[in-house]
Parts: structure tokens; C-alpha cells; sequence
């Protein structure tokens, strides 16, 4: 697939090359090896030995150690290359999921799983499939190049096999492939069938039909077996084709070797071999076609590398088609409207279209049952929710969303929450505030005695662990107002507080909201109360 | 019977094939230790001859050993083929046994709750866990073929001298001993350690985006990705150490496989084509052998999987038979107030989000007992339409016949048309036989949720117990809906437990429970 290698292409420059290399560097290894091992054998045959039979046998466990060096450094390179890949594929997609999740009408486990399982996917391509598929192509021919000096009809024989394997490959990949289409939709179809009837087991539960559920299922399940039988049947055969030369190599470089030693060629010997020569040839035979076979059985990384990047392609094409185009934060907002404005989720459901005036400074309620769309038309003002239709107007001017986002402080009802400190928190939107304007934050919120209780260093995990769900809102209220936009948009900001608390909070927006457009999303009626306007949904 | 028994009880009926396969592989391997020993053996002599002078040559017999070598090339091809074909039937064939089986070993109360809070993901899990249980079958070949290899082998090496085969013996008995060791202590940790790294960067990565607005609007995309790179930096590391580990051992098994063949060679006593034989026969061995570390290295991820099997299925069995006491009724207590309901009648459950509403249903129908009501049932049944998307991945007719086997189509079309959702089934292009999988959006949420009320309705249960069931509609097929649903209420003398935000519905039960 070239939409995996395009999609894959600009995250995957720079990689260490060593993954490829060890498996080369493997080969070498295989040669010193055989070339120990071949001279040992004719030494023993009677031949001239040059180098001693302990250097020989020292030789031998030498190129096991350069083999299994070989094979290591491949192994953690190609992990190593994997990892980077996948951060520099987190750092793509999790830039465009992330700010535009809620803006998407994304399903949280959606996200998950690409931002997630997709990226871990690709690691099998990166740290396997790739480096062996370069060395795939280079690994043969250095085999041949290392038996040439010592017997080139070996290397002759070794690279003939090459031509009707290729044909074999080919026959026997395309067959494979057909049969996998043929069967291709009636086996997803099935073979999700036991992850999904587990996944709906409740209400199979509520049905009371688990048995019959059950029967079918084993049916499928038999069905599945057959069904994969007839697909593998037809993809081993490609690796037969790929063991049945590997095996022919061996068996006609030990056949034309044993026959030319014996000087019972049917034709004149096209080169005067030596049993060291031989025997060499003979031990690297197998090594011709390692390579590849290493490569066939890296074919499922390839699969599931292929499939994730278009996962991934897709998913990253959607993010940044949401992704908000930035704007400069207009000076100051005298009034902000709304204009036949709809928003429109994916599943069908849309909230207006709906007209509104809101006048700055003051302070404004958007009320209505749970379930109505506060949020979301909250939310839709900024970018955070699918607009479908209408427009926001700044002082009677269709603004974009980019721009209402740069001039509005924001809480919603579960306020982002990075590690550090408390203080570190509520300067996530303006890290120049100052000291004495945070203490005054604090007080206006009642937020002063959790900072004195446990100190503004406190520190905070993004769980909010041992904060209660109050004080996370008011944190989140305190950041959007520290953060000196001219704009304040909050959700439900007097929701889980007791009744002191609420008054205080409800009095600190009065204050925020004499030289600021502050909106809210509330069903509390006595903020509603206090507010200049309310526009029921 | 534990999951292990069951496996091994799909195994058994597979015993056939199994046996058919380990023969084949055992031959595979014979035949691959043989290639290269005699190949090796064949040209040593032939040297030999060679340099001998005529008489020697004519003496040789080059005709059996080039022939043997030439068989042992296909029989080598064909035994992988076969034992390929016939262990991942046999695989196939024994989790396909074992699937329904579990199911049902599954439909116990304590996988239904765990289920509830998050079912695509035990879902899932559990069929990577079958994967890796599939996959331990596959591997049932490897023991045999790599012992008959290992045979062969010592048998070559004896002929070079009794101790060229005791220095095999030493070196396979090693590489056993490095792999059991070396695969066996820091490797479970590891694995135990990639598995919390991943959990830890799912859970961060769903504690941001549901803040992703917080992301947008202060431009917090860096720092916010920064700080989950930083769990996945553990996850990489994880996954590096684990790959370090595993070319160690693989490292390990190579340098003494290459050992054994020196050592071989260096014990050997015989003439050089049986020495010729013996070290390649031993080389094919050792590299046959050195594939059992997969099997260690597999073992803690399928010791893993069956736990994590047994666990889900060996829970209590689901009570969901309603106990027949006394005449039809459903007491609901909450807070000292009891609310009793008998057959044909209405109530809705109100309260705010997080109340506990879909709880207390689900308690109702018995899937779950955590509810802080008392619930009492006696004599009644219920057709339930959850929240969320609960259409089986099958066709519309398939999902409908669940709550009534063998139920005519017109029925079918009638049940789609009260729920408002017959219009849209018959614009399919398969119409009832139109296959729904559960990940592609094939009908919006919206109807696919009509669907599984049309499918309540069909059920003809005593009570129809609806969560949200307008959720997500727009305000005229609300009101459509809910004029329906009215009718059939009506008609049928069904009673009705609702949960409804929504205005329009709330006219359905005039009877309310508030909660919280």
C-alpha cells in the first residue's frame, strides 16, 4: 500500500541505519563461520592447514558472537527507530485529536484507540518489516558475493534458484491475495462475532438468550476455522514456495559440488574446487534465502503497519480539518450575538437555530433542562462544538471561532488539570499575573483557605486527586478570569458547592462581569437571578 | 471445569490433527537435520574420492546420498507445509470449541458488571487473550520437532565420537537452562511494566481530551502533549528493555549453538566425513532447538491471558430468572419510600445526571446489584433498551429475532414501524437482512437505537424498560416517537419504566420516582 509509505514518509527520516546493517553484519558472521568451520573439515580431510585447529575452533565461536551481536543490535535498533517513529507520530496526531476532540463530536474510545492503539500498531513496521525488507535485498546478493571467490558456479546455482522462486512468489502472493479478498468480508464479519457478542453479553443477559447466542456462536466460530483453513491453505503456500528453494539451493550446490570433487561432472569442470571451497558453498547455501525468509515471516507487521497508518491518515486529516484557524483576539467586545446559530452533532441531534444579544460588561445565563445543549452551545461559541449553521457576531461583525477562543477565558465542568502546582494550575492561561491579583483570585472564590490549608505549591496530578469536584471548578473559573481575557465563558460554575460557597462564587462573578462580558451555562436559578439576561433553550 | 480444562477438552477433539502435524513437523525436522549432514558427509567423501584416484571414485557411491539429498529437500518443504496446515487447524478447530463454551462461562454476574463499566475494552481483551491461547496450541509441534531434531543430532555427533554427542548433549541442556533463565525472571516484570505504562497512557490520554476545549483555548496542545509523551516515553522504554531482554536470550542461544558445533568438532575422533556429518547434523539441531525460547518467551503472556480468562469466567452465574412469589409486582424502596408497580403500569425515574438512574434500572433487570434501593421483582419480564448502541453486529432480522425466535417478518416490519425506524430500514439496500457491524456507522445512533426499541417491543414482555430512548433525536421524530410509543403502550397493556430527560416522553408515566 503507497498510502502507508506516504503517510509514513515525513515521520520516518533520520532512523538509525543499524537495523538494516546488523542484519547484513549477521551474514558476515554466517561467513567467518563457514569459513572456519569448511577449513577445519579439510584439515581434517588431510588437506594443508595455514591457520592452527584452535584458531579454527576459536573462528567458529567467533562468528556465533558477531551473529548474535549482529542480530541484537538489529533487534534494539529497529525498536529504537520504532520509538521514534511512534513519538514523532504521537506529537502529529495527538496535536490534532486533542484540541479538536469535543469540536468533532469525536466518541472518547474512537479517539483512544487511534491515539493510542493505532500508533502502537505501527511499531512492528518500523522495528521489523522495514529493516528486513532493506536487508532482504541486500543479504542474498552479499551471500553470493562472499561464496563467488570460492565456488562461482555456487553462486551461479544460488542466484538461478532466484528466478523461478520470484515467479513462485509471485503466483503464490497473488493467489493468496485473491483467496484473502474472496473471503476477506465474511471473515471480519465473523471472526469479531465472539468480541462483540462478550461486548453486548448485558443485554444478551436482559434477553435471556445466552444459549442460543451461544449455539451460534459456536456455529460461527466453525465456520471462522473453515474459512481461515481456506486462506491459510493458499498463504502457505507462498512460504513453501520460499523453504522448497531454499532447501533447492542446498541440495543442488551440494550435489554439483560432491560431483565436481568426485570429477563426474557431465560437463568440463568450469572450476577446480577444493573440499574447503566446497564446504564453504555448502554452509552458506542456507543463508541465501534467510534473509527472506526472515522477511515473510515480518509479513503481519507489515498488515497491521499498513492498516494503522490509514487509520491514522484519516484520523489526522478529520483533525486538522477541525483544528481552529488562529485569529487575533479583537481589542475589546461591546456586544456579542448570535445569528440563526446551530450547532449539529454527528448522530443527528442540533441545538437551534437561536438568536441572542449579550452586552458588555454584564452578566448572562444561557438556562435550560440537562440535556438541552448548554454546554454545547457554550462550547460552539469557541470552536468546541460542531457549528452547523447561523454565525457569532462581534459588535454586530460574524466573528470566527479562532478569534472568540483568543478573547475568551474558558471553564468547563471538568477543568484541565496538568501536573504541578496549584499555582502552576491557575496560570495555564496568563503565566504574567501577579502575585497580589492571584491572592485576590483566591479570596473572591474561597479558594484562600485550600491555598493556605496546603500551600500554593500543592501539588496537583491531572486526576485532581484529593481535590474535591468543587474546587476543581473554581480553579477553573480563577484560571479563566486570571487569564485577563475580555470574554468569560463558564459551565454550570456554581454546581457542586454548598450554599456559602455558592453565594461567594456567584458574588465573584457579579465582580468579574462590572468591567467583562461574562456568560454562563447554569440551571442554578439564583444565579440566574442575579443575571442582566437569560436565553432558555 | 476451569478455562484450562476446557482448552484442554477442545484440544482433545483435535487430537487427529495434532498428531498429524506433530508427525509432520518431527519429520520436517528429521529431514532438515539430514539435508545437511549427509550433504555435508556426501562431500567430505566425495573429496576424498576425488583425490583418490578412479578406483576410489568408482567405489564411492555418490548415487544414494545425492538422491537423499535431493528427498530430503522436498520432504523437508512438504512436512513444514503440512505441519503448518494441519497445527492451525487444529488450533482453529479447539478455540472455535472453546468459544461458546466461554461464553457462556462468561454470562456470570460478575464479567456482566465488570462489562457495564467498560465493555469494548474487556471485550477486546479477551480476544487477544483467545489469540494467545490459539497461538499456545499452534505451538504444541514445536516440543516434538525440536526433540526429534535434537535426536538426530546426537545420533550424527555419536558417529563423530561419544563425546562430540555428550558435548551436543551439554550444549543443548544449556541453551535450555539460559532460555528457561533468562526468559523466565526479569521478563514477566517487564511485560507487567509495559502493561501499566500502556493503562497509565490510556488513562492520561482520556483525562485530556475530555478537556480538550481547556487544550484549545489557552493553546496548551505542547505542554499537554508534552506531558503524555512522558508516559509513553515509559511505554517505549518498557517495550526497549522487553526487545533487549528478548536478543539477549536469542544472543545467548546463538554463541552456544555455535560453541556445540566447535565443540564437536573438537571432540570428533572419526574420519572427516563423519566429522563433516556430525557438525552440520549438530548445527541443524541446535538451530531447531534454539526456536523453543519463543515458547518461553510466550509463556508469561498466555499465563497472563488464562488468568485473566479464568477470572471473567469463573464468577458467580447471573441471576436474571425472575423469582415467581406471589402475584406480579416490582417494589422499588428508596430513602424509606416504597414505590410498587403492578403489570400494565407506568413510572418514570427522575433525578439529576449521576443520580444513579441507569443503576437502578439495571439492578431491576438483574444484571447488576449495586444499587442503593432495595428492588423487589416477582413474576415480571422486561425488555430493556439501554443507553448506548446495543445492537449485536449481524443483521436487523438477527438483532430482532433476540427477543423472539422464529418471528414473522410482517411482525418484524410492524415492531420497526411503531418505533419509527421502518422507513429508514426499508431504504437499506438489504432491507431486515442488512448487516450492522458494531464499529462502522452504517445507521446513525439515533436509529440504531429505534432498532433496539423496535426489538423490545417485539419481545412482548411484561414491562418495557427504556433508558433515554429520544436521546439525540430531533424535536418532530421526537414527538413522532412518542406518539407511537403511546399508542403501543396503549394497545398492548405494557407497563413502562422510563428514564427521560427529555420534555415530550415524560407524558408516557405519570407515576415518578425522583432519585438524589
Amino acid at each position: 500500500m503507497n498510502s502507508a509509505k506516504s503517510f509514513f514518509a515525513p515521520h520516518a527520516r533520520g532512523l538509525s541505519p543499524l537495523a538494516g546493517l546488523g542484519w547484513l553484519a549477521d551474514v558476515v558472521g554466517a561467513a567467518l563461520f563457514a569459513g572456519c568451520l569448511s577449513l577445519y573439515i579439510a584439515a581434517l580431510a588431510g588437506a594443508e592447514g595455514v591457520i592452527g585447529p584452535f584458531w579454527l575452533l576459536g573462528g567458529l565461536v567467533l562468528g556465533g558472537l558477531l551473529r548474535a551481536a549482529a542480530q541484537g543490535v538489529a533487534a534494539v535498533a529497529g525498536q529504537g527507530n520504532a520509538n521514534r517513529v511512534k513519538a514523532r507520530l504521537r506529537a502529529a496526531v495527538y496535536a490534532r485529536l486533542l484540541p479538536t476532540a469535543q469540536r468533532r463530536g469525536a466518541l472518547a474510545g474512537e479517539d483512544l484507540r487511534v491515539a493510542v492503539d493505532n500508533i502502537e500498531a505501527c511499531e512492528g513496521y518500523f522495528a521489523r518489516f522495514l529493516p528486513l525488507r532493506r536487508a532482504s535485498a541486500l543479504a542474498p546478493l552479499l551471500v553470493a558475493l562472499l561464496v563467488a571467490p570460492a565456488s562461482w558456479v555456487s553462486t551461479a546455482i544460488m542466484l538461478a534458484t532466484l528466478v523461478p522462486f520470484i515467479a513462485g512468489m509471485v503466483l503464490a502472493g497473488y493467489a493468496a491475495r485473491d483467496e484473502a479478498d474472496r473471503q476477506f468480508e465474511a471473515l471480519s464479519r465473523l471472526s469479531g462475532l465472539f468480541v462483540d457478542r462478550v461486548r453486548h453479553l448485558p443485554i444478551i443477559l436482559a434477553y435471556g438468550v445466552q444459549d442460543r447466542i451461544a449455539r451460534q456462536l459456536g456455529t460461527a466460530a466453525g465456520e471462522v476455522a473453515d474459512r481461515t483453513m481456506r486462506v491459510l491453505r493458499v498463504a502457505f503456500l507462498s512460504s513453501a514456495v520460499l523453504e522448497f528453494f531454499a532447501a533447492l539451493s542446498v541440495a543442488l550446490v551440494a550435489v554439483y559440488c560432491g560431483f565436481s570433487l568426485l570429477g563426474l561432472l557431465p560437463f568440463e569442470a568450469p572450476e577446480q574446487l577444493t573440499l574447503a571451497r566446497a564446504f564453504f558453498a555448502l554452509a552458506m547455501a542456507p543463508e541465501f534465502y534467510l534473509a527472506l525468509r526472515r522477511l515473510a515471516a515480518a509479513y503481519h507487521d507489515k498488515q497491521q503497519g499498513e492498516a494503522a497508518a490509514a487509520s491514522l491518515s484519516a484520523a489526522c486529516e478529520r483533525g486538522a480539518a477541525a483544528l481552529l484557524d488562529p485569529a487575533p483576539a479583537p481589542a475589546a467586545i461591546a456586544r456579542l450575538g448570535l445569528q440563526r446559530f446551530e450547532v449539529a452533532y454527528p448522530g443527528g441531534w442540533r441545538i437551534g437555530p437561536l438568536d441572542a444579544v449579550w452586552q458588555e460588561p454584564g452578566l448572562h445565563a444561557i438556562t435550560g433542562e440537562t440535556g438541552s445543549g448548554k454546554s454545547s452551545l457554550l462550547g460552539a461559541l469557541v470552536g468546541a462544538a460542531p457549528a452547523a449553521g447561523g454565525a457569532v457576531l462581534i459588535d454586530d461583525v460574524p466573528a470566527s471561532p479562532g478569534a472568540l477562543a483568543a478573547a475568551a477565558g474558558w471553564a468547563g465542568q471538568a477543568p484541565l488539570l496538568l501536573p504541578g502546582t496549584l499555582l502552576s494550575n491557575l496560570l495555564l492561561g496568563n503565566t504574567q499575573a501577579g502575585g497580589e491579583q492571584i491572592t485576590q483570585m483566591l479570596a473572591l472564590l474561597g479558594l484562600d483557605t485550600l491555598a493556605e490549608r496546603r500551600g500554593e505549591d500543592l501539588p496537583i496530578d491531572p486526576r485532581g486527586s484529593g481535590l474535591s469536584g468543587g474546587e476543581r471548578r473554581r480553579i477553573g473559573i480563577a484560571r479563566a478570569a486570571l487569564s485577563g481575557r475580555p470574554l468569560l465563558l463558564l459551565d454550570e460554575p456554581t454546581a457542586d458547592l454548598d450554599d456559602a460557597l455558592r453565594d461567594k462564587v456567584i458574588a465573584a462573578l457579579e465582580y468579574f462581569a462590572r468591567d467583562r462580558l461574562v456568560i454562563v451555562a447554569t440551571h442554578d436559578a439564583q444565579l440566574v437571578a442575579r443575571a442582566q439576561s437569560e436565553l432558555r433553550l | 471445569m476451569s478455562v484450562e480444562q476446557l482448552l484442554a477438552a477442545g484440544t482433545r477433539r483435535q487430537r487427529r490433527a495434532l498428531w498429524v502435524a506433530i508427525l509432520l513437523a518431527v519429520l520436517a525436522a528429521l529431514a532438515a537435520v539430514l539435508l545437511l549432514g549427509i550433504s555435508g558427509w556426501f562431500l567430505t567423501g566425495a573429496a576424498l574420492a576425488g583425490l583418490g584416484g578412479t578406483a576410489a571414485v568408482q567405489a564411492f557411491n555418490y548415487l544414494i546420498p545425492s538422491a537423499a539429498i535431493r528427498g530430503l529437500a522436498i520432504v523437508r518443504t512438504a512436512g513444514r507445509y503440512g505441519e503448518r496446515l494441519f497445527s492451525h487447524r487444529a488450533a482453529l478447530h479447539a478455540i472455535a470449541h472453546l468459544r461458546p463454551a466461554l461464553f457462556l462461562r462468561l454470562a456470570g454476574q460478575d464479567a456482566a458488571r465488570a462489562l457495564l463499566q467498560s465493555p469494548g475494552e474487556i471485550a477486546t481483551q479477551l480476544g487477544a487473550d483467545l489469540d494467545a491461547l490459539e497461538d499456545r496450541v499452534v505451538r504444541r509441534v514445536a516440543w516434538p520437532s525440536a526433540l526429534a531434531a535434537a535426536l538426530a543430532g546426537l545420533a550424527a555427533a555419536t558417529l563423530a565420537g561419544l563425546a562430540s554427542a555428550l558435548a551436543l548433549w551439554a550444549t543443548l541442556a544449556a541453551m535450555r537452562l539460559a532460555s528457561r533463565r533468562l526468559a523466565g525472571g526479569a521478563l514477566p516484570g517487564l511485560r507487567r511494566q509495559e502493561a501499566a505504562a500502556l493503562g497509565a497512557l490510556r488513562a492520561a490520554y482520556a483525562d485530556y481530551a475530555a478537556a480538550g476545549t481547556d487544550i484549545a483555548i489557552y493553546g496548551l496542545t505542547d505542554r499537554v502533549c508534552a506531558e503524555l509523551q512522558a508516559h509513553a516515553d515509559r511505554l517505549d522504554a518498557a517495550r526497549l528493555a522487553i526487545v533487549r531482554r528478548e536478543a539477549l536470550v536469542a544472543g545467548v542461544l546463538t554463541v552456544l549453538a555455535a560453541l556445540g558445533g566447535a565443540l564437536v568438532l573438537a571432540f570428533s575422533i572419526g574420519p572427516a566425513p563423519l566429522a563433516a556429518l556430525a557438525v552440520l547434523a549438530a548445527s541443524a539441531a541446535l538451530e531447531a532447538w534454539a526456536g523453543l525460547s519463543r515458547s518461553d518467551l510466550q509463556r508469561p503472556r498466555i499465563a497472563a491471558a488464562l488468568e485473566r480468562l479464568a477470572h471473567f469466567a469463573e464468577g458467580n452465574p447471573a441471576d436474571i430468572e425472575p423469582v415467581d412469589n406471589g402475584p406480579a409486582r416490582l417494589a422499588i424502596s428508596d430513602k424509606g419510600t416504597q414505590t410498587v408497580l403492578h403489570r400494565g403500569e407506568r413510572l418514570r425515574i427522575g433525578g439529576p445526571s449521576g443520580a444513579g438512574k441507569t443503576r437502578l434500572l439495571e439492578t431491576i433487570l438483574g444484571l447488576r446489584s449495586d444499587a442503593p434501593q432495595t428492588v423487589e421483582t416477582a413474576g415480571l419480564s422486561f425488555a430493556y433498551v439501554p443507553q448506548g448502541n446495543s445492537l449485536i453486529a449481524g443483521t436487523i432480522a438477527d438483532n430482532l429475532r433476540m427477543a423472539r425466535p422464529g418471528v414473522a417478518e410482517a411482525d418484524m416490519w410492524r415492531a420497526l414501524d411503531a418505533a419509527c425506524v421502518g422507513d429508514v430500514v426499508r431504504g437499506l439496500p438489504a432491507g431486515l437482512e442488512y448487516w450492522l457491524s458494531s464499529d462502522l456507522a452504517a445507521l446513525s445512533g439515533g436509529q440504531r437505537r429505534r432498532v433496539a426499541l423496535a426489538r423490545a417491543l417485539l419481545a412482548g414482555r411484561d414491562m418495557l424498560v427504556l433508558d433515554e430512548p429520544t436521546e439525540g433525536l430531533d424535536p418532530a421524530t421526537e414527538a413522532r416517537l412518542t406518539a407511537s410509543l403511546e399508542a403501543w403502550l396503549d394497545q398492548t397493556g405494557s407497563g413502562l419504566l422510563l428514564v427521560s430527560h427529555r420534555h415530550l416522553p415524560r407524558r408516557l408515566a405519570g407515576q415518578v420516582l425522583e432519585l438524589g
